[in-house]
């Protein structure tokens, strides 16, 4: 193994490296491919391989009361973490790239901005699960609300902050000389600049908060459900052909607001 | 022009206190929290004490050995794939190849971890492939294992690798290659002086940001995994849902936190990442 190993490094990485990739890919992709198959199961055990394709299943999620319900709260969730944590995340980006704070102090704001990135999330999560019951602000949909907010706020800052650092202020600047007072400013020059940025963090806050699981489980309680806490519950308890199209729906819409994110980012 | 630009301050610090405000409180305030819980009545240092007895010390080397072994093993993967997208691929499908191994990120993890069931269970693809192709005689239990567990953690975090070592590969500028072939470099003598020093900040930056979570994942073991080895999340979510041993949940997510910082600051001081930490 190690001399051919070897050999290939010496004789030239040749076709070794595209060759990973293919493998990669059919590792990223075929279970997802096998679960889209799995989920025209006309019974609710799929068989392996099928005996017959049926949408039969799909009928069967939209006409469940608690999984559409839990859809319609990750879906409410998402699209407010995607207006608000856009918000919040061109505050942050603002404050980091051009606001007149002393730099150590900026430094200081982006540190605790991307403090979720790098401490565990199962250590904020129980922090933050803790915390709603000592401080008596409880369990439900608006502390659930708030933690995508935390959740999304690095991703939508780093993210604006990118663009925004790439603005040439020369833009602004000549909008000034030309009598234009800095609310006109931001609204007319800076805002329609970042715009790609500001949809594509929209749309990939839309996707963390649809998507997340450890904040919400902490601090949803007993009312509340999202999409991923209803499918995790499922998954205990056994796979079948209702989780199965379940699952393609989920990834469906997560790859949609992706995708089209990635598009807007990339505008070449 | 004074008044302006005191005015102007007090504007940037309104416009600050939004994104700060939800940092502090759902961030700093939490784990401050915490670390009061953990020492908690007293002060006292009980639930430090049994949070490295034997039987939390293993479940926090198990989680922490996981972490680094899946870690690894996504670096592994991660420098020949992002080599071939950075410096073979054909520039039309470099884009779309990116986003392609990178969608995945903005999957659902529950689902993507539910994914290989159907595929490691007794009677699921791969088993029959296996027992359908005579390779094996009866299917093999590899659900529910380490190893189930383990390949969940590279099939959920190798894009996030790929994402940030990506960044390091297509900034090493192509002609280095070739001046050292020229100069008569082996590949291997290319990928050691020439790849691995100019893609090591990436390769931390990918470690940083996957280690953690992996050592402090819940939903893949939970999962896959088997009722042996208990990762740490699991025993904090247990504390926390039936609300008993609060203290001992904390201590422990403490010492855990500390390693990770540990780890980080150790990193940091890695002389190429201190250069790029230097460049922001």
């Amino acid at each position: 193994m190690v001399t051919r190993l070897d050999r290939l490094l010496v004789r030239g990485a040749g076709r070794f490296p595209g060759a990973v990739v293919a493998v990669t890919f059919c590792f990223l992709y075929l279970p997802v491919v096998v679960v889209g198959y799995l989920s025209l199961s006309p019974g609710a055990q799929p068989t392996i391989p099928l005996d017959g394709f049926s949408l039969r299943w799909y009928g069967e999620v939209f006409a469940d009361r608690r999984f559409v319900r839990s859809m319609l709260t990750s879906l409410g969730l998402g699209v407010f973490a995607a207006v608000f944590g856009t918000t919040l995340g061109l505050a942050a980006a603002y404050t980091l790239v051009r606001s007149r704070l002393r730099a150590s102090v900026r430094g200081a704001i982006g540190a605790v901005i991307a403090l979720p990135l790098f401490v565990p999330t199962v250590v904020v999560a129980f922090g933050i699960g803790i915390t709603a019951n000592r401080l008596g602000i409880g369990f439900g949909l608006l502390p659930v609300a708030l933690g995508h907010l935390f959740w999304v706020l690095p991703f939508s800052t780093f993210l604006i902050a990118a663009r925004y650092g790439e603005l040439d202020p020369a833009f602004s600047e000549a909008a000034r000389d030309l009598g234009a007072d800095r609310v006109a400013v931001f609204r007319t020059v800076t805002l329609p600049l970042l715009l790609p940025a500001l949809v594509a963090s929209a749309l990939f806050c839309f996707a963390l908060s649809f998507n997340e699981f450890l904040i919400t489980f902490f601090l949803s309680g007993s009312g509340t459900t999202t999409v991923p806490l209803e499918i995790f519950g499922k998954v205990r308890v056994g796979a079948t052909s209702f989780l199965n199209a379940a699952s393609v729906i989920v990834l469906i819409i997560g790859a949609l607001a992706a995708g089209t994110a990635s598009a807007i980012r990339e505008p070449t | 022009m004074r008044t302006s630009e005191r005015r102007g301050g007090v504007r940037d610090a309104l416009i600050a206190s939004g994104p700060v405000t939800i940092a502090v409180l759902l961030g700093i305030l939490p784990v401050a929290i915490l670390l009061v819980e953990s020492v908690a009545p007293g002060p006292s240092i009980d639930n430090y004490v049994t949070a490295t007895t034997p039987l939390y010390r293993t479940s926090l080397i198990y989680s922490l050995g996981m972490g680094v072994a899946a870690t690894v093993t996504c670096l592994v993967v991660a420098y020949p794939v992002t080599y071939w997208l950075a410096h073979r691929c054909p520039a039309s499908i470099r884009l779309p190849a990116l986003i392609a191994l990178t969608l995945p990120l903005w999957l659902n993890y529950v689902v993507l971890n539910y994914t290989w069931v159907w595929i490691l269970a007794r009677g699921g693809i791969l088993n029959r492939l296996l027992v359908a192709t005579g390779a094996v005689s009866e299917p093999l239990g590899l659900l529910f294992s380490d190893l189930s567990v383990f390949i969940g953690f590279i099939y959920i975090y190798l894009p996030y690798v790929v994402l940030t070592l990506y960044v390091s590969m297509e900034r090493l500028d192509g002609r280095l290659i070739e001046a050292a072939r020229d100069l008569g470099a082996t590949n291997r003598r290319v990928v050691v002086d020439v790849v691995l020093p100019r893609t090591f900040p990436g390769a931390v930056a990918g470690a940083i940001v996957v280690y953690a979570r992996i050592a402090g994942a819940y939903t893949t073991p939970e999962i896959l995994g088997g009722p042996g080895d208990v990762m740490i999340a699991t025993l904090v979510v247990e504390a926390f849902e039936q609300f008993s041993a609060l203290g001992l949940a904390a201590a422990l997510s403490m010492v855990f936190l500390l390693i990770v910082v540990v780890g980080f600051v150790l990193g940091a001081q890695l002389p190429p990442v201190r250069r790029e930490l230097k460049r922001w």
